[in-house]
């Protein structure tokens, strides 16, 4: 290409760089939220559910069905974006409890096929239901606009998700320490045997940690709506990031996972700029040397 | 006796051609019909499937009906490869229309050309499928080129008060290959243009947030953009929410068929009207010839939908290349409409087309528009929308 400017001559400014790392955190947050899902699910039950991009989709969906149903007004997207985590969330359920349950402590190949068959069969049946078009849904009311800070434009929808990202991970945070379920949880995630020896139900236990994940995912569809299109093919998209994410900051740390998607957002944003052609690399290639250093990922553990 | 045993010898030796020409011709169509590409793939298919249909009503060609059978590609050069070799060595296919991305399209071509088999790409735009070096006797392409769509581009651009130009494309052939056309074109039609960006996401790139805010840092003062189907929406929603299309007022092109209706419709009143786009078809196109709108009356009847999608006509357009060569040649074999194909022009929906001897290309160009909204429909439509004939930009 004979066109393409030096990138030397262009001397990044404040508001650029302000405007850059705001588009990263977004990034960010969006993958805390699907990537939190993933990684509580495996750090609980120790299964890679390759179908938590499958939810993540099927909120999108959802929430565009909901909001066809109610209509356009003032709450109609977020009753829609609550509507449609709940949905994922009790179809997480009723997956965990009828198929789920019986591969706990089965080989780690059949759980990765078998989450793999979800994302075909589930992605299939998206297809059936909502064809192959694109779908899309517009911005909630309240926050179309936006704001210029330090001369940037940042879209109100980018700052809400910003602030949600922390708001859940602090919530989690408090309910994993402060609550019997949290305490629960984050023993059934060291000791599943003696847990259940010494008399907690287990079972339910992983069934509610998996309806929690799969919300989370949900949500993490419907919200995105307002960004991107709603399209078949989505979901491996996003599993890919996700995975990225809770490979970075350590599978079933939740801390990490915050970090992780912290660190990916921020590097994909600024990565443009020295490897404009190579934006994904650098994130890989960060991937790959954390993988080298800390196998288990920077907060994680070493697995026993 | 000996006239009795010449007619029985006759009739045997009849019998085996009479049974030849009532099997079917069988054509095979390798295209996407899962992921975000299938939303091309699908209609693609079924306008294919409407004029077979429609053939097959009227009697098929040279007494034959002709079977199509359609296989996903899934977007990805090695399952096209894959199923295209499934198509001729289980279903014995006898030629191939299909491909829909600038990575399937050339993989395809290779096989074509390994099993001396015709294959008609009605969608990839990449200049290499039918360059120099990659051509050969089976290979012919009634999409438009990355070559005719920048040039195109360059020319609408040339026209607009500004010097200022950035462009944004994805990282492959076919992004590559259309930005450099129209940077090249523009460069030679308007010396003033500065290309002060170029930014290159990768193929299905969802956060554009950074690669915008970048563009925007050099304040350019008109976008080319060749960001396609189902993943202009999602760029564009991002872009808008960033007041990308107020900063630099609207001097936007989509190339990649931003301007379709199915493009359009879908983004409802999220989309950024106002901005130029392209499409293979558009469903109001009024002004266009009767053939065209009573294919449009026809192809909305076949896909029941009222406003019907554009990327339909280019199955039915390949189709009716290879029947009409199948007719011109007086047979179904691939060595001989190849050679019927050469220089065959065709009385298509979208107007006469003719396939140049010498790169096997037909002269389709598409429609161009600035998007406006009209209470008449419920999304932005391209208004005056006109046909870009690309037959100067060609070489």
């Amino acid at each position: 290409m004979t066109a393409r400017p030096s990138p030397h001559h262009f001397v990044p400014d404040l508001s650029f760089v302000f405007a850059q790392s705001l588009s990263g955190l977004t990034a960010a947050m969006f993958l805390f939220l699907i990537a939190s899902g993933l990684s509580l699910i495996f750090g609980v039950l120790r299964v890679l559910n390759f179908a938590h991009g499958t939810f993540y989709m099927l909120g999108a969906y959802a929430a565009y069905q909901i909001v066809q149903w109610l209509g356009t007004g003032p709450v109609s997207f977020w009753l829609s974006a609550l509507g449609a985590a709940l949905g994922v969330a009790l179809l997480g359920g009723i997956v965990e409890r009828l198929l789920f349950q019986r591969l706990y402590g089965k080989e780690e190949l059949y759980q990765l096929l078998f989450t793999y068959a979800l994302v075909l069969i589930l992605g299939d049946a998206a297809k059936l239901i909502w064809g192959t078009q694109q779908k899309s849904l517009s911005r909630p009311p309240g926050l179309s606009g936006a704001v210029t800070m330090l001369g940037a434009t940042i879209p109100y929808y980018n700052l809400f998700i910003i602030l949600l990202g922390p708001a859940i991970a602090l919530g989690f945070w408090f309910a994993l320490q402060r609550t019997r379920a949290g305490r629960l949880i984050r023993a059934a995630a060291l000791d599943r045997e003696t847990l259940g020896a010494l008399g907690v139900n287990v079972n339910a236990l992983y069934t509610g940690v998996f309806v929690l994940g799969s919300f989370l995912g949900g949500l993490g569809g419907a919200l995105i709506t307002p960004m991107r299109a709603i399209v078949p093919g989505m979901d491996t998209d996003v599993i890919v990031e996700a995975f990225v994410v809770v490979v970075i900051g350590g599978l079933g740390s939740f801390w990490g996972t915050f970090l992780g998607a912290l660190i990916y957002g921020q590097v994909l944003s600024f990565g443009i700029l020295f490897f404009p052609r190579f934006s994904i690399f650098s994130i890989f290639a960060l991937m790959a040397a954390v993988l080298i250093v800390r196998p288990w990922g920077l907060l994680g553990r070493p697995l026993r | 006796m000996t006239r009795l045993l010449t007619l029985l010898v006759a009739a045997l030796l009849a019998l085996p051609a009479a049974a030849e020409a009532q099997k079917p011709i069988k054509v095979g169509m390798p295209i996407p019909l899962s992921g975000p590409a299938a939303l091309f793939g699908e209609p693609a298919s079924k306008g294919a499937q409407m004029y077979v249909d429609e053939l097959n009503a009227k009697g098929g060609v040279l007494g034959r009906k002709i079977e199509l059978i359609i296989r996903d590609s899934k977007a990805d050069a090695n399952e096209a490869v894959r199923v295209s070799r499934e198509l001729i060595l289980k279903e014995n296919v006898d030629f191939l229309v299909g491909t829909l991305t600038s990575a399937e399209g050339p993989a395809v071509s290779v096989v074509a050309k390994e099993n001396k088999i015709v294959f008609i790409a009605p969608i990839p735009k990449t200049d290499q499928l039918t360059a120099a070096d990659k051509l050969h006797p089976y290979v012919f392409r009634v999409a438009a080129t990355t070559t005719i769509e920048g040039r195109s581009a360059a020319e609408i651009v040339s026209k607009w008060p500004v010097t200022k130009v950035a462009t944004i494309a994805f990282d492959y052939a076919y992004g590559q290959d259309v930005t450099k056309a129209f940077v090249d074109y523009i460069k030679k039609i308007k010396p003033s243009v500065e290309i002060v960006d170029q930014q290159w996401p990768k193929l299905g790139e969802q956060d554009y947030n950074p690669f915008i805010n970048a563009m925007m840092a050099k304040k350019p003062e008109a976008i080319v953009s060749s960001i396609w189907g189902g993943f202009f929406v999602t760029f564009s929603k991002q872009a808008k929410a960033l007041g990308m299309f107020d900063a630099i007022k609207f001097n936007f092109i989509g190339l990649g068929e931003a301007g379709s209706p199915e493009t359009t419709k879908s983004m409802g009143a999220d989309y950024p009207v106002g901005i130029w786009g392209n499409s293979y078809d558009a469903f109001y196109w009024d002004e266009s010839s009767p053939a065209h709108r009573d294919y449009t009356a026809r192809i909305s009847k076949y896909l029941k939908d009222e406003y019907p999608s554009s990327w339909a006509i280019q199955g039915y357009i390949g189709m009716q290349f290879l029947a009409e060569a199948i007719k011109k040649a007086n047979s179904a074999d691939s060595e001989k409409v190849s050679k019927a194909l050469l220089g065959l022009t065709v009385d298509t929906p979208a107007g006469k087309l003719t396939i140049r001897e010498k790169d096997h290309q037909a002269n389709r160009g598409q429609l161009y528009g600035k998007t406006l909204k009209e209470a008449k429909y419920p999304f932005a439509i391209m208004k005056p929308v006109t046909y870009v004939d690309p037959t100067k930009f060609m070489d």
